[in-house]
C-alpha cells in the first residue's frame, strides 16, 4: 500500500493535477541601503496581473471563491513566527509556478523580502467548511512530514490512522473551517505536504487542533503549523 | 538551452539498517533501474557525493533534468517504489541562471 493516503471519505481526488502552488514564506528586508523603490513596487505589481491574466489565483481565497475578485493576498505570521508573511498563489504548471518565484524576483522581490520558496502540484481538491460562508480571515499553513514511524508502520496501521485522521477533518469541516485540501511539495522540499485552512479566529483553530492531537494524527506526521492574518499584498508592497 | 538543477539529500531511516544486505541490494537494483530509465528519458545524473561528514544527511545526489516537471516525475517513480520510506530526504530544484 502506498505510504501516501488517497482519497478518503473527507478528500476527494478530482482536482487532481489541476494547478501547482507557489508557497512564499518572506521576511522584511527593507533598509536604507537596499532601497526598495516605488518602481520595485509597481514592476511587482504588474508581475501579479500578468499572472492574474495567465490563470494564475493569487490568493488561498480564490481556491475557494475561482470566479470572485482575486485580490492578491497573504497571511500576515510575524507575529508569531519566524517570517513576515506567507503566501500562496496557484499557478497552472509546475514550471509556470517555478518560474513566477523567478519572475518576481527580476522583479525587486529580493529588494524587499527575503524569501523561502516552495512548489507543490495539487493531489486533493478543496473541501469547504460545513456553516454559512462567514468572514474567515485567519489561515493556518500546515506542513507535514511522514515521518519514520508512518514508513516502518504496515499497512493496516497506516489505514487506521488515515481513517482516525478523517475523524478529526470532520471536526474541523464541521467547525466552518475551509481546507485547501493537498499539495505535495516532496519532489524539491523536505515537507512532504501542505494543507491550508481559513478560520474564523486563532482560538478556533487552536481548539480544533486538540482533536487532530487525540487521533494522533502526529504519530505519523511530523508537522510545522502556522498561523496568519488575511493581509492584501498591495498594502505589504508599499514601499 | 535552460536546464533544471535537481539535489536530493539521503539518509537511511534507521528501519534500513534493520535489513539483511540482500534485501537491500534488491531494493537498491529496483531504484537504480528508475534512475536508468530517467537517463534514457533525456536527464542527466552529474554524481552522487558522500556528505556525511559535514552534514546532516548521508549523501547528496544531483542531476540534471530539461524541465522541472521531468524531476517531479522521477521523484514520483522513485516513491512510487517506495524510496521515500527507507531513505529521509531533502530536495530541490532550480533553472539555469541567466544573467
Amino acid at each position: 500500500m502506498s505510504l501516501i493516503p488517497g482519497a478518503t471519505s473527507v478528500f476527494s481526488d478530482d482536482q487532481i493535477a489541476e494547478g501547482c502552488v507557489l508557497v512564499f514564506l518572506a521576511k522584511d528586508v527593507r533598509d536604507g541601503a537596499l532601497s526598495y523603490t516605488r518602481a520595485d513596487a509597481d514592476r511587482i505589481a504588474g508581475v501579479l496581473e500578468e499572472f492574474h491574466s495567465e490563470g494564475w489565483k493569487l490568493s488561498v481565497r480564490a481556491m475557494f471563491e475561482p470566479d470572485g475578485p482575486d485580490q492578491a493576498a497573504v497571511f500576515a505570521t510575524g507575529f508569531a513566527f519566524g517570517a513576515d508573511l506567507a503566501g500562496v498563489f496557484e499557478a497552472p504548471t509546475i514550471s509556470a509556478a517555478l518560474q513566477g518565484s523567478v519572475r518576481l524576483e527580476r522583479a525587486g522581490w529580493n529588494r524587499r523580502f527575503a524569501t523561502e520558496w516552495l512548489i507543490g502540484p495539487r493531489e486533493l481538491a478543496v473541501v469547504k467548511g460545513i456553516g454559512p460562508d462567514i468572514d474567515r480571515p485567519w489561515g493556518l499553513l500546515a506542513f507535514w512530514e511522514w515521518n519514520d514511524a508512518r514508513t516502518a508502520a504496515t499497512p493496516d496501521e497506516r489505514r487506521d490512522n488515515d481513517r482516525d485522521c478523517d475523524i478529526a477533518f470532520q471536526n474541523d469541516l464541521n467547525s466552518n473551517i475551509n481546507m485547501t485540501g493537498r499539495h505535495r511539495l516532496d519532489w524539491a522540499h523536505s515537507w512532504h505536504h501542505l494543507s491550508i485552512w481559513e478560520a474564523t479566529s486563532p482560538s478556533l483553530i487552536d481548539k480544533v487542533m486538540y482533536e487532530h492531537e487525540r487521533v494522533l494524527d502526529f504519530r505519523f506526521a511530523t508537522s510545522r503549523h502556522i498561523i496568519g492574518r488575511r493581509t492584501p499584498l498591495i498594502e505589504l508592497l508599499k514601499p | 538551452m535552460t536546464h533544471c538543477i535537481w539535489i536530493h539529500y539521503a539518509r537511511p531511516r534507521p528501519h534500513w539498517y534493520g535489513l539483511d544486505e540482500a534485501t537491500q541490494l534488491a531494493l537498491k537494483r529496483n531504484w537504480d533501474e528508475i534512475r536508468a530509465l530517467s537517463e534514457r528519458e533525456g536527464a542527466e545524473r552529474i554524481g552522487s557525493y558522500h556528505i556525511r561528514g559535514n552534514h546532516d544527511f548521508e549523501t547528496v545526489e544531483i542531476w540534471r533534468f530539461v524541465t522541472p516537471e521531468a524531476a517531479f516525475e522521477h521523484w514520483v517513480k522513485l516513491t512510487g517504489e517506495r524510496y521515500n520510506e527507507w531513505f529521509a530526504y531533502a530536495n530541490n530544484i532550480g533553472f539555469t541562471t541567466t544573467s
